[in-house]
């Protein structure tokens, strides 16, 4: 699940709201109950256009315009199941305390309107864009024990696509070729499920700003830009250039991607990583 | 960077897994929130004995030296904190400018106690020391747990603590590190650079004399500790008991170790270590 989320702007500048999402905030929610995996990635201080210069513009089609102003950050959250997600913010006892190992009293969640955008008639809520995504992982991703660099990759299907045949094209045509960029050091595809309710029906209450009309239309709105998104990480940005822009399959990628997309963009992210995603059965006991 | 290992004894209300609990998701969930932290592991021992759960276990019996009785009543953990400098290390237990406010970003008091739970998490003060590091192979970590093994070795008193680290760090890692399926090797030597002082309050456990025997005697078993990382158990099990490395290394730590035996540890990544060059801005 994808959760993209602006940040409350009249309290906190872009980097203020990361130390308060990645420390705050994730101190309480990497104890949601049966988390599996959990990763924060909040955009990059100076954007990739600037990083690759004139070849930006030569990769992209149709970037529409302020997407970045909608979001700061977006979490990769997962679990085993729907169910496991629609109960995880069951409390369960993981403090220590003089009685033995408890109910933590002080969990809370409720910094969230302070730190994201708050809706404006609720002193509780604040808007998201809760997405579930049907992934495929092409690279697995390893990571070593320093930053490395993601890249997000958005995109849009062109509008006359059949969807099944869309999702084959880019699953087989468009993702094996991708997958040939040197340097990889992950590659993940991710479809963002049509009901843009699927990751929050369940989990916030029927009253929920998500599902009044004015949350309706915002997400529907927001979700409406993109069909998927790919997440790549390379050593640094000079992998992307070379691997991708200067490579000699670039070409075949840009004829592959005007076929495809009406829409494709990237953004490159600084990812947290809060619980490194364990795709193995979980273990018997508490494991983060 | 600096370096340190804390070794934990859980507290006596609380079962092993309980305590796992409690340090992987309460107490960590302040650890990973320290002031210029630049990672933050937790390996918790496993409730698995690798001398008797799993095929090829009888190896563990052929490959330990001198494993001191009663080890595992000493400690059910420990942690490893990464800063840039020593003096990160002291001041990181400042309230942390991490919280979303009714006035913006503000400062978190209890990230200074680090959750103030150590009374009841553990037993006593922590064994809290800064190691000396050779990354011998570094840690490639995949989306999946990894299976760790730590081996604790003890210098012989023969051998001068100079050539016993050139040894280790040279030709026993050379040849350790040539096992198939292996994520990571990493060495780790114990010094007697005092960081429990200036890190936990003068009326701590481990500063009164109990609690200084307890960890001086907890220190006189062992002097390094060897991590490795593996795909899976038998990655391990089936590349370690190799003839010839096993010949190899058989007699190397008859040459080298006082004693050397193999715990396996769960371990939680709750920052991940970047040996990088620090962001101006706050990452985990």
């Amino acid at each position: 699940m994808f959760a993209f989320l602006k940040r409350n702007t009249k309290l906190l500048s872009h980097d203020d709201y990361r130390a308060g999402h990645v420390g705050f905030h994730c101190c309480n929610s990497r104890r949601l109950k049966n988390i599996r995996g959990y990763l924060v990635n909040i955009w990059a201080n100076v954007g990739l256009a600037s990083k690759i210069g004139a070849d930006y513009d030569k990769i992209i089609i149709d970037e529409p315009s302020g997407f970045l102003n909608l979001w700061d950050g977006f979490p990769e959250v997962y679990f085993d199941d729907a169910s496991s997600w629609s109960r995880a913010a069951t409390a369960e006892p993981n403090r220590a305390t003089e009685t033995g190992l408890s109910i933590d009293p002080d969990w809370t969640l409720a910094d969230a309107p302070l730190l994201f955008d708050p809706v404006n008639s609720s002193l509780t809520e604040f808007k998201s864009n809760h997405l579930q995504m049907n992934e495929t992982v092409v690279i697995s991703v390893d990571r070593p024990e320093r930053k490395i660099t993601k890249i997000i990759q958005f995109f849009k299907k062109r509008p006359m696509s059949d969807d099944i045949e869309f999702r084959q094209m880019v699953s087989q045509n468009y993702v094996t070729k991708l997958a040939q960029i040197d340097g990889l050091k992950g590659l993940v595809l991710n479809f963002r499920d049509p009901d843009i309710d699927s990751a929050i029906r369940d989990f916030y209450p029927d009253t929920a700003w998500h599902f009044s009309e004015q949350g309706q239309t915002e997400r529907f709105q927001f979700a409406s830009l993109w069909d998927g998104v790919i997440e790549m990480y390379f050593d640094n940005i000079g992998g992307f250039k070379e691997g991708r822009i200067h490579s000699a399959i670039n070409q075949e990628l840009l004829s592959l991607e005007k076929n495809l997309f009406s829409s494709v963009w990237y953004v490159e992210v600084d990812e947290n990583v809060i619980i490194i995603p364990n795709r193995n059965p979980a273990p018997a006991f508490y494991h983060r | 960077m600096f370096k340190a290992f804390g070794f934990i004894k859980r507290n006596s209300n609380l079962t092993h897994d309980e305590y796992r609990a409690g340090h992987a998701g309460y107490h960590n969930s302040f650890g990973r929130r320290l002031n210029n932290i630049r990672g933050y592991i937790l390996n918790v021992r496993s409730n698995n004995d690798l001398a008797c759960d799993y095929q090829g276990s009888s190896l563990i019996d052929q490959i330990t030296i001198a494993e001191p009785r009663d080890f595992d009543n000493a400690w059910d953990g420990y942690g490893q904190l990464n800063f840039d400098s020593v003096d990160d290390y002291f001041d990181a237990r400042t309230p942390a400018l991490d919280r979303a406010g009714k006035n913006g970003l503000e400062y978190d008091p209890m990230v200074a106690k680090v959750g103030n739970d150590l009374e009841y998490l553990y037993s006593g003060s922590p064994f809290q020391f800064c190691v000396d590091e050779s990354v011998q192979l570094p840690v490639i970590r995949p989306e999946k747990k990894l299976f760790k093994v730590v081996q604790f070795v003890k210098r012989p008193h023969d051998l001068p603590a100079v050539l016993f680290r050139s040894y280790l760090a040279g030709k026993y890692c050379s040849a350790v590190s040539n096992i198939q399926g292996m994520r990571g090797l990493i060495l780790n030597l114990r010094t007697s650079l005092d960081i429990m002082n200036g890190f936990f309050t003068p009326e701590s456990e481990g500063f009164t004399v109990s609690g200084v025997n307890r960890r001086e005697l907890f220190y006189s078993l062992w002097d390094g500790i060897v991590e490795y990382w593996f795909e899976d158990a038998d990655s391990f099990f089936a590349h370690r008991t190799d003839s010839q490395l096993n010949s190899y290394l058989h007699r190397l730590e008859s040459e080298l170790f006082a004693a050397s035996f193999y715990r396996e540890v769960d371990e939680t990544v709750a920052v991940i270590p970047n040996r990088n060059q620090p962001n101006n801005f706050y990452h985990r």
